[in-house]
């Protein structure tokens, strides 16, 4: 099993070389949808495994794969199965319609698995320097696929998000030295990376350093997961990125950066308690909830919309992870799983709304059930399981939180959390009103989405719901992984 | 090496630094912006390389060569034929004017020292000491990257910034497992490779890379 | 005052006084010498001053007494600063008098005073170099101040000769960053406030560029000579002080005569060395924009601020 937890980013990397050798083709984008589904058997097996033995370790401990590591590589897995079999028809029309060359294509498939690759390396590793370089790699990789489209808007985008992004990661690598430095003064010869070490001699790190590296690492890795006030890329590069790319960074890229959070912050609450990173967490968690609902508000661009959610439900997680309770941990890295589902699918089909009505504001998108009804149906459900509402996984995974908070008295917070969360709900669905339901408006192009690429979004909607109604063998990984958080 | 001619090395080698970092903030010719960045790159380098013979260990060493190759060659010669491509020679509008943004650099120094001394608490040693002024040099980067307003000074001040936190890392630690730094430069050098595609992507977009032009995107 | 310190102190006022007007006609020569042409001789400076004071006294018609005491506070503030500077020796004069702040202090009476010669006679030019002189003064002041007290921190004192003393004592401090960066802002402050490129041309009678020479315009003869004299002279204490302040060897610590010759031969060697750099430095930069000297002594003031930062926090 060592070499599964090891070689696995290996996958998405070979269907890469494949686009990267021959070009975007039928056959090489039917290879990253294979690359992709065994990216997610691989996380199937790793977590069967992993629940029953405890951590796979390999390399010399450059690996390490826990349930944590595995239920995030399932996820991964998941989006990327989405968005890959999305991806088929879509750049097809790209490449249609003029939007890319063959070039571009040919780049596109190429960073999109070193981008997963990048992530898969980023959760299975228990070096948190080898998590740095590969959260800092999914920037360089994303970069131009944010800029893929070479607008302005789309230069603009780009700019911002690696500027940022960078600035963001180079400070939480501040963090990470600062961390090094503790375990150097806690006894001779114990300079660590490792996280799993870092943990073993929490009791011996200084404080004082911890609460730095603390900071930092909030700083940085908060930048990458798309907490407020750290976010302002996030909107931009969301939603100027193609649909797929959107799908991914929306629904994996930010839930592998709160993953590399939570990691430090299992160390940081072993030195300083759990109340320091609780206070940080809970803070930037509502203010992203805040953040969210009031730029919902008004929204005009379906795009960016989807985007703002995105920083809701990070957010969300953020809360949940902060309460610390092994419920309140569940239920956020549930929420990240059904999150993943439902925003790639939205990101999806959103993209396939672009196709259709050549505009992303939501003005001008009208009566879309009437004139694409199967679209229409699944971007309406997609939204309505991101809203959370029964029978879909959020809905299950909110509750969870919330009773969470309650139970750890923190009702205030919990109130206002919820108030947040309802002005996100009722502006999201106003919006989605607006789009689906009506008369349809002006001309529009007679494309038709490919079979594949419905059925896709439509199966993972299923899973969503059923995942809503039971976890089902999920269920002991779940609860493993949220026993790495909180112990 | 004795201890008083490490300290003094360092302390040369940090000051400098810091220097360069002011100039950057100071010097409005492109140019002269890559070149500080050039020589604070070597700088780190030369801290690397004391701390690396002082304790007789060749990991610094080794990270002091690649940190010149990369900080003081590679990246600065990137950037000087990008502002010879480019045409642009010169930061024109500042978001705050010169003497000021100096100023400001200087209280933002008196700030760092003032609050940054429990890292430097820790160790007593010389290196240790010297904390709070790479400290001083991150915070110096995010300014320039604050308020001035060109791809290259943006690309300066995140360069700054490394170096800033580059100097923090041999300084407390003696440097990151090589395998890290190894990671952590490669990113760096493709960051700034990255950047610079974007900007000349900016220029066939909005006709420069002034940031100011970058109104297209909010709510 | 023991009588061998009065020697001393005497030794040096003639020696500065003799020396100033060759220390500019040498950097003339060096100049006049890269830019390729033959130039005036070293003593040209001296020749113009004796054919001035033979000359008649001129007074614009409306300036009053302050241009006529301007000249004379000018030079005797000059003198001042000698008797008080180690130059020869640091055993001098004043002794523990000579403090560093007690020199900026002379230093800006006689730049208050030119400047208030230059609005007497209300001219045009006069008054736009004052205000431009004034401006400069005001900026490059704090950023001295602070360099000094960057030196007094190392030293512990703010006496000239304590500070001289302690280099001598502990030459390896002077490689420190904070002494470094001290010596480049008080390079930035004294090219400012000796009126050199590239905040002022020294040679040229440009009505938009000059600052100084705009202050002087209405002088004439034996005035003339006098200001001339003393602005000559203030170059001279600032190389001198800049010479001993950081590379402070050769330097008498007695006032045995075989040490004040010494002295005396070095400080006349460093002087005339510094003058050829400055001149050659001068050749290779434009004078900068008004507007920007700003600029340049917000840096010196930075330079010695983070000296100062370095001083305390980098040791």
């Amino acid at each position: 099993m060592t070499v599964l937890a090891s070689y696995l980013p290996l996958v998405p990397l070979l269907a890469g070389i494949a686009t990267g050798l021959f070009g975007w083709r039928r056959s090489t984008a039917l290879a990253a949808v294979v690359g992709s589904a065994g990216v997610t058997t691989g996380g199937v097996i790793l977590g069967t495994i992993v629940v029953d033995r405890g951590a796979v370790i390999a390399a010399g401990g450059l690996v390490r794969v826990d349930a944590l590591s595995a239920y995030l590589i399932l996820i991964i897995g998941v989006a990327s199965l989405i968005s890959s079999a999305y991806a088929v028809g879509y750049i097809d029309t790209e490449l249609r319609l003029g939007h890319t060359t063959p070039q571009g294509a040919r780049l596109y498939g190429l960073l999109v698995q070193i981008f997963i690759a990048c992530m898969l390396i980023a959760v299975s590793t228990d070096n948190i320097g080898v998590m740095w370089v590969a959260v800092e790699a999914t920037t360089i990789a994303t970069a131009f696929l944010v800029g893929h489209r070479r607008t302005r808007a789309a230069v603009e985008a780009s700019w911002k998000y690696v500027v940022i992004a960078s600035v963001g990661v180079s400070i939480a690598f501040l963090g990470i030295v600062l961390l090094y430095f503790a375990s150097r003064h806690a006894s001779v010869g114990a300079a660590t990376l490792r996280w799993s070490q870092l943990l073993a001699m929490a009791g011996k790190l200084d404080p004082a350093v911890t609460r730095l590296a603390a900071g930092a690492v909030i700083i940085g890795f908060g930048t990458k997961a798309g907490l407020a006030p750290f976010h302002t890329w996030l909107p931009d590069a969301h939603s100027q990125a193609p649909a797929p790319v959107s799908a991914l960074m929306s629904g994996v890229l930010l839930s592998v950066s709160f993953y590399v959070l939570a990691r430090h912050k299992v160390v940081i609450d072993a030195v300083l308690g759990p109340a320091y990173m609780r206070n940080m967490l809970i803070a930037v968690g509502l203010l992203s909830l805040g953040v969210a609902a009031s730029l919902l508000i008004a929204q005009r661009d379906y795009k960016r919309l989807l985007a703002y959610s995105s920083i809701e439900h990070m957010g969300l997680v953020a809360f949940g992870t902060a309460i610390g309770s092994p419920l309140a941990v569940a239920g956020a890295l549930y929420h990240m799983l059904g999150h993943a589902i439902a925003k790639s699918v939205a990101f999806c089909a959103s993209g396939e709304i672009l196709f259709d009505s050549g505009t992303t504001r939501i003005a001008d998108v009208r009566g879309l059930l009437k004139r694409r009804p199967a679209l229409g149906t699944v971007f309406g459900l997609a939204l309505l399981a991101l809203l959370g509402i029964p029978p879909f996984s959020l809905f299950a995974s909110e509750v969870a939180i919330l009773r969470a908070a309650g139970a750890a008295h923190l009702e205030l917070v919990m109130v206002l959390a919820a108030a947040l969360l309802l002005v996100a709900f009722v502006s999201i669905l106003q919006h989605g009103r607006q789009m689906l339901l009506g008369e349809p408006t002006g001309g529009h192009t007679d494309r038709r989405t490919p079979a594949i690429a419905l059925t896709t979004l439509a199966i993972a909607l299923g899973a969503s719901a059923v995942l809503g109604v039971t976890l089902g063998p999920l269920d002991r990984l779940l609860t493993a992984a949220s026993r790495v958080v909180a112990p | 090496m004795t201890d008083s001619a490490l300290s003094q090395l360092l302390g040369l080698a940090i000051g400098t630094a810091l220097v360069c970092a002011y100039v950057v903030l100071w010097r409005s010719r492109l140019i002269s912006i890559v070149r500080a960045i050039a020589v604070q790159g070597a700088a780190v380098a030369v801290v690397a390389l004391t701390l690396g013979l002082h304790e007789h260990s060749v990991e610094p060493v080794a990270a002091a060569v690649g940190v010149f190759a990369l900080k003081a060659v590679i990246i600065p010669m990137l950037l000087a034929r990008w502002i010879r491509q480019s045409e642009e020679l010169r930061e024109v509008d500042p978001l705050i004017n010169i003497p000021a943004s100096l100023l400001a650099g200087g209280l933002l120094t008196l700030f760092v020292y003032a609050t940054a001394r429990q890292v430097a608490n820790l160790g007593s040693d010389s290196a240790s000491r010297a904390v709070p002024a790479a400290i001083a040099i991150v915070m110096l980067g995010l300014l320039v990257m604050t308020i001035r307003r060109k791809a290259v000074t943006q690309v300066a001040g995140f360069l700054l910034l490394e170096n800033g936190i580059a100097l923090v890392a041999f300084l407390t630690t003696s440097g990151l497992p090589l395998l890290i730094e190894l990671g952590g430069a490669l990113d760096l050098l493709l960051v700034v490779l990255v950047l610079h595609v974007l900007a000349g992507r900016m220029v066939s977009a909005f006709g420069a890379t002034d940031l100011n032009q970058l109104q297209e995107l909010r709510d | 005052m023991t009588v061998p310190a009065a020697v001393g102190a005497l030794i040096q006022v003639t020696l500065v006084i003799a020396v100033a007007p060759i220390l500019t006609g040498l950097m003339r020569a060096t100049r006049a010498k890269l830019e390729g042409r033959a130039g005036p001789s070293v003593v040209q400076p001296w020749r113009d001053i004796r054919k001035l004071l033979h000359k008649e006294r001129i007074k614009p018609e409306y300036s009053g007494w302050v241009f006529l005491l301007a000249p004379r506070v000018l030079l005797a503030s000059g003198l001042m600063v000698v008797v008080l500077v180690p130059l020869i020796t640091t055993a001098t004069a004043l002794g523990g008098s000579g403090d560093l702040f007690a020199v900026v202090y002379l230093v800006l009476l006689g730049t208050v005073f030119l400047v208030l010669a230059g609005l007497d006679p209300g001219t045009a030019f006069g008054g736009m170099g004052a205000s431009r002189a004034i401006t400069v003064a005001a900026l490059a002041e704090p950023a001295f101040l602070l360099a000094i007290f960057a030196l007094s921190v190392r030293a512990g004192s703010s006496s000239l000769a304590t500070i001289v003393d302690s280099v001598l004592a502990e030459p390896r401090s002077l490689a420190s960053p904070g002494s470094l960066l001290a010596l480049a802002a008080v390079s930035v402050v004294v090219l400012a406030e000796s009126g050199r490129l590239p905040v002022d041309n020294p040679s040229t009678h440009l009505e938009l560029t000059m600052i100084h020479e705009s202050m002087v315009l209405e002088y004439a003869g034996p005035d003339l000579a006098v200001v001339e004299l003393a602005s000559q002279v203030r170059l001279t204490i600032f190389l001198g002080l800049i010479a001993n302040l950081f590379a402070p060897w050769g330097i008498a610590v007695t006032t045995h005569p075989a040490d004040l010759a010494i002295g005396t031969g070095v400080v006349v060697a460093k002087l005339a060395l510094l003058g050829v750099v400055i001149a050659t430095f001068e050749v290779f930069v434009a004078k900068m924009r008004l507007f920007r000297v700003p600029e340049l002594l917000t840096a010196a003031f930075i330079l010695a601020f983070l000296a100062i930062t370095m001083s305390f926090f980098l040791t």
